[in-house]
């Protein structure tokens, strides 16, 4: 008996043990496309669609997104599945085949391997004609995902309040950005910035200063090859001024307990003053505006505070990119709602968004950006595997909260040491690892 | 800091259980069972083990064996490559300081493991004498372990915010404190150890109780004969009873506190120096997608906590607490 | 004052701290969940009483919206059959450790120990392919097996329990021709009512408190449970403290309710287990 029950630990521990040389993912369908169908009412089937949009299914939104595609493909059920803790989640369900028939591609899938996990939408050639944002999915001239909106990272701010403050025209530096915000704290009762630490990702999206600052398309090329931090780079001038921001005691008095939904109806009444978040959060902080009685047009959006050759400078990037589960089984309904939802469904204007089309117009909300002459660039993203590869080999995370939760904290010393180590002692790390990782 | 544990009397106290041990050759044996009925019989515990065990071994043991695997190499938790690294992961660990320095936070829960060790015991005792609403007291103190997770999460969130519960009770004092409860890490981590202790006094707290009422009411009696005071019954009468249930509680606590997640993980993330080893781990698996490093550095908590309840049951050996 | 009336004073000043402590958390967010939005929206104080005191309408939206009727649906599921197998499972266990001696015996009591000592969170990824390729993912099956497969504390109130029988009452049994199944069956079982009773009520604050496996293991909308339900409040665009608090309320009544109706059950049964 004794014997037998040590037969099947053997046995358990060694199908255990074999299981991590399949990981889940069968290489027999790699290279699979996702074809559009040729006719709208034949496609049939099932499918599941992933998002992290927990707030428009909770809501009822997104149902009425599949009522709106119904008409169109009468014979397709959509599904949703919205996750909240989307990529520790959908990491783990990539280990099987079981994720969905449309998701959104998780930062944790190496470039390189997108075949393996997605079908393809078409190759580069045909889809860069029509589509913003191709090459952030392109692995081998296929496209494996698409954004269904293109988004712009800058600050949200309460015009009421900066107007009360004094200042009217956008600061064009880093230092006058400073001034402007000493300036609402000595004015008005508002909280001139608001980190908004504890929810972290807010803290995450001033990695996307990168580009801006210098208005340079090959920014992210730069990160995969020197020092993220050296002086005058992009990230340092963005770190250096949220570190000035606390450090000078222009953000909330307690940045570990802000509250991310409260900072809108506070910013939309005039209580927080700054953010810096991106164009996708302008039409939330409206609703809060209408919400709480008070004008939606008080809620400005501004770049950051830097201007090569006398003009701002943005940036345009993807969204989450939709994609196609190679696994699934109804491929092209999943395709036909990932090309519904990107050209037909409205969600970009629902959103106040930039179209992922290249031949659509701005969003009414960037009009004074097109007044001001702010320069849109798109980065190129071709060194973007790289650099996550780097990323996350150093322990770095220059898209985790972590490190500027680390930066927050040593401006308002709760955490020992000076800005100068503690970039450097990031750049030292980063540049280590750049060298070990090599060209792969 | 849950509780748990199972104490098993020494088991030549002559109590035996069903004889089904094989007689040993070259004894005078009892007239040998049939075959068949022996083997039956000596089938028989398995039988009703299966069923535990299958579910133990698949759900438990096949983990473990898997993260054991993924320990030596490094695989990123995705990916369909990985590569055996040998024993590359755990050099890392013990070559890497910062690793281990989350330990420290640690001491925090411990402390409060103390603290509510104590208190524990102190409300245990006052309350198996007599006291008014004696009911509702032991209710009220114990109700919180049985709430929700997320839950208790949420509502300490609101009283440590900025002008929130806290605050405002401090204010009713006239207190008007201008700190950030979270805001420091040795502030935050004693807020969020106050919280483990919120919610697993009570579940000591009944354990005790429970010991207490069992040692025999005329031990009191004899001491209260004796003129002994609260404190001498306290000391001769109810501390030696309850030693396995406080040995176990202690066992327990460090263990608890070595790996402490839920309560920092959904209150504050690991902000501020508020890093547990498991959140650590937890980052580098889903954060930095090294699920080898991860593997190996849960395997070594593992190992910790099993050699802390070793060494603690060598120091205080306790034949009635059967830990391993 | 006699000393003894200072230090009944003491103590009871002691309990009414401890009263406060543990009841102001969940006081205030009762209020709180009483509150409109914009009154939380104006950073009303903590402490300040709702202006209308009847207002239900979070309760209204966290119930609707939070899907609380599917999600007490599933988890009165999950319970049921889990709480169910646990108590089979476990008086089986300590039936079979208490009442037999068998080689490896103290290696099995070991491997359940082991199990209550390891952090679930780290073995998450291994759990979860061992789930998927029993095809179990995104069912209620799957926290209904995780949970069954691993519970020590039942298997410990239960061999207190166990213990507790006389061995003399299985002899007579065993005379009068019956086999051991007989002897769970007849004699064990029955006998452990009160310990059942403790591991239901136990088990099942458990398993409705559990967050983290139905949060991975359910990930279908109308698989929600009361905690993954109650979290998806808190999704990266929607929370609001008066409706977080209105579901936190809707999460804990329950549990409040069971205690207060079976409170003698849950005491006895963790003190006879804790004894001996």
């Amino acid at each position: 008996m004794n014997r037998r029950t040590i037969h099947v630990l053997a046995t358990t521990a060694a199908a255990a043990l074999l299981l991590p040389g399949c990981t889940g993912t069968g290489g027999s369908t790699k290279g699979a496309d996702a074809k559009a169908p040729d006719d709208p009412a034949k496609v049939s089937g099932s499918i599941t669609v992933l998002t992290v949009r927990t707030d428009l299914v909770q809501d009822g939104t997104m149902k009425r997104y599949a009522a709106e595609f119904n008409k169109t493909y009468p014979k397709v059920k959509v599904e949703f599945q919205a996750l909240t803790n989307y990529e520790a989640e959908i990491k783990i369900r990539m280990n099987t085949d079981d994720y969905g028939d449309v998701l959104l591609i998780p930062a944790v899938i190496k470039k390189n391997d997108y075949p393996k996990f997605f079908a393809s939408l078409g190759t580069v050639a045909e889809r860069g004609k029509k589509y913003r944002f191709t090459d952030f999915t392109t692995v081998d001239g296929k496209v494996y995902g698409q954004s269904p909106v293109g988004v712009m990272p800058g600050f949200v701010y309460n015009k009421r309040i900066w107007k009360e403050a004094g200042v009217t025209a956008w600061p064009t530096t880093p230092a006058a950005f400073l001034t402007a915000l000493k300036a609402i704290k000595a004015k008005t009762d508002a909280v001139p910035y608001y980190t908004n630490f504890a929810a972290q990702w807010p803290l995450t999206s001033w990695t996307y200063v990168d580009g801006a600052v210098h208005c340079d398309p090959q920014a992210t090329t730069k990160l995969a090859e020197g020092d993220p931090w050296a002086q005058g780079s992009d990230l340092r001038v963005g770190d250096t001024l949220l570190y000035d921001i606390v450090k000078q005691g222009l953000a909330e008095k307690d940045p570990t307990t802000s509250n991310w939904e409260e900072s809108k109806p506070r910013t939309a009444k005039g209580e927080i003053a700054t953010q810096w978040l991106g164009t996708w959060a302008i039409i939330q902080f409206q609703d809060a505006a209408k919400k709480a009685g008070v004008n939606p047009d008080d809620i400005g959006f501004m770049p950051f505070p830097a201007q090569t050759g006398g003009a701002y400078c943005a940036t345009v990037g993807p969204d989450y990119n939709q994609a196609v589960n190679v696994h699934s089984k109804h491929k092209e309904a999943a395709r036909a709602w990932i090309d519904w939802f990107t050209d037909k469904s409205g969600y970009d204007k629902d959103n106040l968004a930039i179209s992922p089309l290249k031949d659509a117009a701005m969003p009414t909300v960037l009009k004074p950006y097109e007044e001001a002459g702010v320069k849109l660039i798109e980065l190129d993203d071709s060194a973007g595997a790289r650099v996550k590869l780097i990323d996350d080999r150093s322990e770095v995370g220059i898209f985790k909260p972590e490190y500027r939760q680390d930066l927050v904290d040593l401006a308002r010393g709760a955490k020992k040491g000076s800005l100068d180590d503690f970039l450097s002692g990031l750049g030292k790390k980063w540049t280590e690892t750049q060298a070990s990782v090599g060209d792969r | 800091m849950t509780h748990a544990g199972t104490h098993t009397p020494a088991r030549d106290t002559g109590k035996a259980g069903i004889r089904t041990v094989a007689p040993a050759p070259g004894r005078a044996d009892p007239p040998p069972a049939p075959r068949r009925a022996r083997t039956w019989r000596l089938l028989t515990p398995w039988l009703f083990l299966l069923a535990p065990l299958t579910l133990l071994i698949t759900f438990t043991y096949a983990p473990i064996a898997n993260m054991v695997a993924y320990s030596f190499t490094d695989w990123d938790g995705v990916s369909p490559e990985l590569h055996y690294t040998g024993a590359e992961n755990y050099a890392e660990i013990f070559t890497r300081e910062d690793l281990f320095q989350v330990f420290w936070v640690s001491g925090y829960y411990l402390a409060a493991s103390v603290i509510q060790i104590v208190a524990a015991l102190y409300f245990a005792t006052i309350l198996s004498f007599s006291i008014r609403f004696r009911n509702f007291f032991k209710g009220v103190l114990f109700f919180p372990s049985l709430v929700n997770g997320v839950a208790i999460g949420f509502v300490f969130l609101y009283f440590f915010q900025d002008g929130g519960t806290l605050d405002t009770v401090l204010g009713l004092f006239g207190h008007h404190s201008d700190r950030a409860w979270l805001g420091t890490p040795a502030s935050a981590n004693v807020s969020l150890a106050g919280v483990s202790i919120w919610r697993y006094l009570g579940m000591n707290f009944v354990l005790f109780l429970g010991a207490i009422q069992s040692v025999p009411g005329e031990l009191y009696e004899a001491a209260e004969l004796d003129g002994a005071g609260r404190w001498h019954q306290f000391r001769y009468v109810i501390l030696p009873g309850i030693k396995p249930v406080l040995t176990l509680t202690v066992i327990l606590s460090v263990s608890g506190s070595l790996s402490a997640f839920e309560i920092p993980y959904i209150m504050t993330g690991g902000a501020t120096g508020t890093e547990t080893f498991v959140i650590q781990t937890v980052k580098l698996a889903f954060q930095f997608n090294k699920t080898g490093l991860a593997s190996a550095a849960a395997v070594v908590l593992l190992l910790i906590i099993l050699l802390v309840t070793w060494v603690q049951r060598r120091l205080v050996p306790d034949d009635r607490v059967d830990l391993v | 004052m006699t000393r003894r009336a200072v230090a009944r004073t003491l103590v009871y000043l002691s309990l009414i701290g401890a009263t406060l402590v543990v009841l102001l958390p969940l006081g205030v967010v009762v209020l709180t969940s009483l509150k409109t939005e914009n009154e939380t929206a104006s950073g009303s104080g903590a402490l300040t009483l709702p202006d209308d005191p009847l207002n239900f309408d979070n309760y209204v939206t966290a119930f609707r919206d939070g899907g609380m009727l599917t999600a007490f649906g599933n988890t009165a599921f999950i319970l049921l059959v889990s709480v169910g197998g646990t108590v089979l499972i476990g008086s089986m266990t300590a039936y079979a450790i208490d009442r037999f001696t068998f080689r490896l015996r103290k290696l099995v009591i070991a491997l359940f120990l082991v199990a209550a000592l390891v952090p679930g969170v780290t073995t998450q990824v291994a759990t979860f392919q061992i789930v998927h390729s029993l095809g179990m993912f995104d069912t209620r099956w799957a926290p209904i097996a995780l949970y069954m497969g691993t519970d020590i504390v039942s298997i410990y109130i239960f061999l207190q329990f166990v213990r507790s029988i006389p061995i003399s009452l299985d002899e007579a049994a065993r005379l009068d021709g019956a086999n051991a199944f007989t002897i769970y069956r007849k004699i064990i079982f029955p006998l452990l009512k009160p310990a059942i009773a403790t591991v239901v009520i136990v088990k099942g604050i458990a398993v409705y408190n559990d967050f983290y496996i139905p949060f991975l293991y359910m990930p279908s909308q109308d698989l929600g449970v009361i905690s993954t339900s109650l979290f998806r409040f808190k999704g990266p665009y929607a929370a609001h403290w008066e409706t977080i608090s209105a579901g936190a309320v809707l999460v804990i009544l329950p549990t409040l309710i069971v205690f207060l109706a079976l409170q003698k059950y849950i005491y006895n049964g963790f003190m006879r287990g804790a004894t001996r």
